[in-house]
């Protein structure tokens, strides 16, 4: 399952390193929260899970428009962004982030064929290419935990 | 005496003097001369008999006009060249009624009267010449009006049975007739006339003369800028119709329309036959859809194949014995093949066959290798269409099948991402804490998810099946009333409102499971396409020996431009938003294989906002037995 990830090195050579990123860490050793966006309540569910049973804060949203509330109200470590959802897709909520400022790290959640070039074109750090299995979700999300948003 | 009634030949013997009436009678005799000229050249190129009769009929003319140029050279003519003047004189109305019997059936009385009246003719003369008394020059001039008028009006008469150049120059010709005939009678009475109108009607008579030059002239031997112009109506007419052509449904009905329209065009039968490919044959259509195949290089239309050039026979049976018994049968006297080729393609021939030959042999090819040149046109470009057509056919189903494969994969992955990642957190988490209680939210979502893959495979199984025409197995008598309660009972939920209305018991033989799917299938789409809260009506009844099954959603229905292709594969109503409505699009083409191998129909009717109407037909005893 390793080399599903292959496909998709994070872009550590961008990191998002603005102030409104380093707000959202809890400090440093802290884990952050994770923000977990997907229209299928079985996915949904199923990393929220995972990520909570492993110790993460997290925090799921099922519509574009639920991710952006929930970013308002706190912002994230990292968001898992499904890209095929009803009204407010992938792409329109990484359009709004940055519309606003907020350069969160993203990770692209698709079943779609192209998972890499819908990751370049909202400037995601990297994908999962559904489906994933429990090594790769969990390593992706490790890459991420206390550094404060940045990938390393 | 002879003078009198050749007047109209040699006037200016009589009157030496060049004035007007002497030019005009100049240009007439000129005239005369170059078309025997003219039609002498095409008896040479074409030694039909038409052609010799119309090289017989203008050499008298021309042999009349030269006697009385040298009779007036040498001043008194030796008698036998008046004698023999007399006999071509008075056998030009026959040639003229042999050149109507050319192209036009000339009845064999009419036939006999003018060979008995040629005779009687030439007999008076002989008997009473050198005096000729004026009974009999009545008789004479009397004799060649009366032919000439009836050929004028045979003439006439074949003129309105064809079509173009041929019905121009008839009509030229019938005209140049009925002023020859009166020509010669207004010459046949001017002497019995007073002074004074001689006068006049020798003008009159010199006028008619020029005129029938020219109408003949037209008529016989029209130049090729006035053939053209006179092609031009019916070639316009054909082309006007043309453009549209390659655009019919059928090559069938674009070799029909062009066989019309060089029928008419030529007033002639017309036949195309086209080239196929897998036999290496030309082949006809009959009118009652029954097809000829022929081989290249038989009959006249595989000659002009193999030859790639008009081939034209006015004795077909002579020269296609093969063919007689159909030449006889559909009395056939002419034949024209012209090859129909684009470029280098060839890929046809058009055959035109009439009853007489075309007196103008000439025009009538030139024109049907016009025609077949723009039928080559046409069926190049329905070609071209057609190939146009498979190419995107082919683009098309190779874009459903990629969109198959894409939307397939796209469902089978979501179940399975949840299935994968939620079945190895179960163990990692029995693994790490054996005594752990059982996380059931986290199990129930892998047996979800993995009934819901069950699912997906299933519909791709079963549009395979269904592409082999296996869908339906075992039959048993089922009730689709009591059928449609269950489905309804277990779709049913806090969200959606599913009613059945049925007053009585719909009993059939049918596979169950399938008429069951079917039925799921229809409320699950009912309900996935509306919003929350509104009712999905089931109605089953029986109607004219039917099972009828109705499912009515109010839901956001189906556009009309949509509506032909929804129970096609892979097809999805464009206002479904493919990111909001997962489905690889087999739900429907699924119920229309378990409808169509049950030998009933499904139909829908929809309105866009309002919502759509699944319509079900089953019969209910179909002959087949119970397995």
């Amino acid at each position: 399952m390793k080399d599903l990830w292959a496909g998709g090195p994070p872009r550590g050579d961008a990191p998002p390193s603005s102030g409104v990123a380093r707000q959202g860490t809890r400090g440093e050793g802290q884990q952050g929260t994770v923000l977990v966006v997907d229209d299928d309540t079985s996915i949904l569910d199923t990393v929220t899970s995972i990520l909570s049973g492993e110790g993460f804060d997290v925090v799921s949203a099922s519509s574009g428009q639920e991710a952006l509330d929930a970013v308002a109200r706190k912002l994230p470590l990292l968001i898992l962004l499904d890209m095929r959802m009803p009204v407010m897709d992938g792409w329109a909520v990484a359009r709004a982030l940055r519309g606003k400022g907020i350069r969160v790290p993203i990770i692209v959640m698709t079943a779609a064929e192209s998972a890499r070039r819908w990751a370049d074109e909202v400037g995601a750090e990297g994908y999962l290419a559904k489906p994933f299995g429990l090594d790769e979700l969990l390593a992706t999300v490790e890459r991420f935990r206390g550094t404060g948003g940045r990938a390393n | 005496m002879l003078r009198s009634v050749s007047y109209w030949l040699g006037r200016s013997i009589e009157s030496p003097a060049l004035n007007a009436l002497d030019l005009i009678s100049a240009v007439t005799q000129l005239i005369y001369v170059l078309i025997f000229i003219s039609v002498a050249l095409g008896a040479v190129r074409q030694p039909t008999r038409a052609h010799s009769d119309m090289a017989l009929f203008f050499g008298a003319v021309a042999f009349l006009i030269l006697a009385s140029r040298v009779a007036a050279l040498v001043g008194t003519p030796p008698p036998w060249l008046t004698t023999v003047e007399i006999a071509v004189l008075m056998a030009l109305p026959y040639v003229l009624l042999r050149l109507v019997d050319d192209f036009t059936h000339v009845r064999s009385a009419i036939k006999r009267v003018a060979e008995l009246g040629l005779a009687a003719g030439i007999v008076a003369t002989y008997a009473t010449a050198p005096a000729l008394p004026t009974p009999v020059i009545l008789y004479v001039v009397l004799y060649f009006f009366a032919v000439s008028i009836y050929c004028a009006s045979a003439f006439i008469r074949s003129a309105r049975r064809s079509r173009g150049v041929t019905r121009r120059r008839m009509e030229a010709i019938s005209l140049g007739s009925i002023l020859l005939g009166t020509d010669i009678l207004i010459a046949g009475l001017t002497p019995l006339a007073g002074p004074d109108d001689r006068a006049v009607l020798q003008a009159l008579g010199q006028l008619l003369g020029l005129g029938s030059g020219v109408a003949y002239y037209l008529g016989f031997a029209p130049p090729a800028i006035l053939r053209r112009a006179w092609q031009e109506p019916e070639l316009r007419a054909f082309l006007a119709r043309a453009a549209s052509l390659p655009r019919l449904p059928a090559t069938l009905d674009i070799v029909r329309e062009l066989e019309r329209g060089a029928a008419n065009s030529t007033g002639t039968t017309a036949r195309i036959g086209l080239w196929q490919d897998d036999n290496s044959k030309l082949r006809f259509w009959g009118d009652d859809d029954t097809t000829t195949d022929l081989e290249p290089g038989k009959h006249f239309a595989g000659r002009a194949f193999e030859l790639q050039r008009p081939i034209f026979s006015t004795d077909p049976i002579r020269d296609n014995p093969d063919g007689a018994m159909d030449y006889r049968s559909r009395n056939v006297g002419a034949v024209l093949a012209a090859p129909i080729t684009a470029g280098e393609r060839r890929l046809g021939v058009l055959t035109l066959s009439a009853e007489r030959p075309p007196i103008f042999a000439g025009s009538d090819i030139e024109l049907a290798s016009l025609l077949a040149d723009q039928a080559a046109v046409i069926l190049e470009s329905r070609a071209l269409i057609d190939h146009a057509a498979r190419v995107r056919a082919r683009e098309e189903a190779t874009r459903l099948k990629e969109d198959f494969l894409s939307a397939a994969a796209h469902d089978l992955k979501t179940p399975l991402t949840t299935v994968v990642a939620q079945a190895e957190f179960l163990e990692r988490r029995a693994t790490r804490e054996p005594s752990a209680p059982a996380d059931l939210a986290g199990i129930r979502r892998v047996v979800r998810e993995s009934k819901r893959l069950a699912g997906l495979v299933g519909d791709l199984l079963d549009a395979t099946r269904l592409e082999q025409g296996r869908l339906v197995g075992e039959r048993e008598p089922v009730d689709i009333a009591t059928l449609a309660q269950e489905v309804c009972s277990h779709d049913t939920s806090d969200l959606t409102l599913c009613e059945v209305e049925a007053s009585a018991p719909v009993v059939g033989v049918y596979d169950r499971r399938r008429v069951e799917q079917l039925l799921q299938n229809l409320v699950e789409n009912a309900r996935k396409y509306s919003p929350e809260q509104t009712p999905i009506t089931i109605k089953v009844w029986q109607e004219d020996g039917e099972a009828r099954v109705s499912v009515e959603d109010f839901g956001i229905g189906i556009p009309a431009a949509d509506l032909p292709r929804i129970f096609e594969r892979f097809s999805r109503a464009s206002n479904v938003d493919d990111r909001r409505f997962h489905g690889m699009g087999l739900g429907l083409f699924i119920c229309r294989g378990i409808v169509e191998e049950h030998g009933g129909r499904i139909w829908v009717e929809s309105e866009v906002g309002k919502g759509s109407t699944f319509h079900v037909a089953l019969p209910i005893a179909d002959g087949r037995r119970l397995n």
